[in-house]
């Protein structure tokens, strides 16, 4: 029976969704196919990881259980031994216990998760795993980088600005300067490196624009300004697979422009409630599955998000989220999410895939990339060495 | 809404129009618990309800703040948005003893004054703070034995029993103690400042008694007492409470 390490947690701000991510829509589907052994990673908010069955009951989580487990347990460690072992000491006269990990399912968002570098953890240990790698998810994760990819592959993208913290702090008044010169009101400002709308402001003049400035350099290094796409409806596309992505359902969040998700509204309200239509509550809240929008503007988003889905260089799964101008009609790249929360697996239910195919599909995905690089020549013999 | 000040991410609501009322929540709270009273008074006044450094989703300050740090970061948040003198401070429990306190600095001078069950009254919690101290310090030894989770939990019930709001907030429990001792009556004095007091006849957290003390020490002020409502009085009583301020902010 093959091992599969979920990892969830994680040092990020998203790590209560993670956990969520992790038991109900990875663990348990994967156990109900009783083709693996499954093993629960869990990263606590300090870095440190801890592998244990009762990491897999959401209680030990919900009720503050977790503390007392943390006080009283030994962390894991992780073992490169051309593969990857998780080992921590069994409490019995100081005997070690271990695990060999044959394939691991990442479930952290945000920092240090969803960003390459667990990713480059595991190309390092060489060991398959699920889900974008590494560059794939760094340039996802930058919006900076993301826009100026889907720019590069002829894939519309809203007029923005970026600046580094460095420049806020010396210039401040040349920042808005500049960005009054290019852009138009109204405005978003981003910090440009995390997720879940946090440090996210909508300005609309020079006062508010300079507050969205430090508020974004409060939380990271590198800021994005970017004009708001006017008429605008929300659709985001989840895609599984790797070289030939398959598209989930084109899914509409039930917002209004004005008041886009906060991470207060998307996660700890349990989402927005859809003004009295029927919708369908998902990790964002309520959406409609499939967007309501006329027929040739969906297929055109719709291949729109499997343009970036390749030319990002996803592999496994992502969500494409992207604006539509409904006068013109016109399709532009928001962002790309290496890892949705939940897995998105509300909208591939509707899509016809089921929680238990969705992670079966994932880990198969996860070892067809393995094969490929595997069949690459990344080493090779030279005399170099025998000059010296 | 959110705003860096001196350097703290600062989370507030500012909505409606007109003059402008400022809300302060009390000790474990946030914006958001006043936010019904905010949106009704929203109606006929521009309303900021900010989360005070250490609660909500503001940032806790970096060191260990008293009243007088508050008030100044209160005033500060003001200015930053752009805001004129406020013509109402409207505190709750805690943010009473603030409002007190910002108007005798000068941080705010509103044109009037509202203390919801605001504490700041000190003096006869001495009993009080002794025993919580006690307990702070013989319950540390008896419950070393125990789990941790157990621990905290057992820690924070006994606070709570003994009416602390020390362990609502781990990060500042410093900033509680150095708080909880600023005795606020000297500045209630001398307050020039139509105020109106609304108290609950069943407050466990502060007492009426606190409240007709104030009574007795702001000039011209009026006390209400709210029948059948606790702490929390604007949220057992709303309909009440909102009657009585926006009638007296008239």
């Amino acid at each position: 029976m093959e091992t599969i390490a979920v990892i969830f947690g994680g040092r990020s701000a998203e790590h209560d969704v993670s956990i969520v991510t992790a038991l109900a829509a990875i663990i348990k589907p994967l156990e109900l196919t009783k083709k693996y052994r499954v093993e629960a990673v869990y990263v606590a908010k300090d870095g440190t990881w801890y592998w244990d069955e009762k990491l897999k009951d959401i209680r030990m989580f919900s009720s503050g259980e977790i503390q007392d487990f943390l006080h009283r347990s030994h962390p894991a460690s992780v073992q490169f031994d051309g593969g990857m072992t998780l080992v921590k000491a069994s409490g019995i006269a100081g005997r070690k216990q271990s695990r060999k990990i044959d394939l691991v399912f990442p479930a952290m968002h945000g920092t240090y998760g969803e960003d390459g570098s667990l990713m480059g953890l595991l190309d390092m240990a060489g060991i398959p795993y699920v889900g974008c790698g590494t560059s794939a998810s760094a340039v996802a994760m930058d919006k900076v980088l993301a826009k100026e990819v889907a720019f590069a592959n002829n894939i519309p993208v809203s007029k923005f600005l970026a600046f580094t913290k460095a420049d806020l702090e010396r210039q401040p008044g040349e920042a808005v300067k500049n960005i009054e010169n290019s852009l138009s009101y109204p405005l978003f400002v981003k910090p440009a490196h995390l997720g879940s709308s946090i440090g996210i402001s909508q300005v609309k003049d020079a006062t508010e624009l300079r507050h969205g400035l430090e508020v974004a350099a409060h939380y990271d290094d590198k800021v994005i300004v970017e004009e708001a796409v006017p008429n605008l409806v929300e659709v985001t596309l989840p895609i599984m697979g790797n070289d030939r992505p398959q598209p989930a359902m084109l899914e509409q969040p039930m917002t209004q422009p004005e008041d886009f998700f906060d991470f207060e509204t998307k996660y700890l309200q349990g989402g927005k409630k859809g003004k009295g239509k029927a919708g369908t509550k998902g990790a964002q809240g309520y959406s409609k599955i499939p967007a309501e929008i006329p027929e040739e503007v969906y297929v055109r988003a719709e291949a729109t998000g499997v343009a970036i889905y390749k030319a990002f260089g996803c592999s496994g799964i992502a969500r494409v989220d992207m604006l539509i101008d409904e006068k013109t009609k016109r399709v532009y790249f928001n962002e790309v999410n290496p890892l949705p929360g939940g897995l998105y697996a509300h909208n591939w239910n509707r899509a016809g895939v089921s929680n238990v195919e969705l992670v079966q599909k994932l880990v198969g995905f996860a070892k067809e990339r393995h094969s490929q690089r595997q069949a690459l020549t990344t080493t090779f013999s030279t005399n170099y060495l025998q000059q010296f | 809404m959110q705003v860096v000040v001196d350097g703290l991410m600062t989370s507030y609501e500012l909505r409606g129009k007109g003059r402008l009322v400022l809300i302060l929540h009390g000790w474990g709270d946030s914006a958001k618990g006043l936010k019904e009273l905010a949106g009704r008074l929203a109606k006929n006044y521009q309303v900021l309800a900010l989360d005070l450094p250490g609660f909500g989703a503001t940032e806790a300050p970096k060191g260990v703040w008293d009243l007088d740090d508050y008030a100044r970061f209160v005033s500060a948040v003001s200015s930053k948005l752009g805001l004129e003198q406020p013509y109402a401070v409207v505190g709750h429990s805690n943010g009473g003893a603030l409002a007190v306190r910002a108007v005798s600095l000068k941080e705010l001078r509103p044109e009037k004054l509202v203390l919801m069950a605001a504490s700041g009254v000190r003096t006869n919690s001495r009993v009080k703070r002794a025993f919580i101290k006690f307990i702070a310090k013989t319950g540390n030894i008896a419950t070393i034995w125990m789990p941790e989770h157990y621990r905290q939990a057992l820690r924070k019930s006994l606070y709570g029993v003994a009416g602390s709001d020390m362990l609502v907030v781990p990060a500042l429990q410093e900033t509680f103690k150095k708080t909880v001792r600023q005795d606020v009556q000297a500045d209630a004095v001398a307050l020039d400042v139509p105020t109106l007091l609304i108290y609950a006849a069943n407050d466990d957290a502060i007492p009426l008694a606190d409240g007709k003390q104030y009574h007795s020490l702001i000039k011209g002020s009026r006390l209400e007492v709210i029948p059948e409502a606790g702490h929390f009085v604007h949220l057992d009583q709303p309909q009440k409470v909102a009657a009585l301020i926006e009638d007296f902010l008239k």
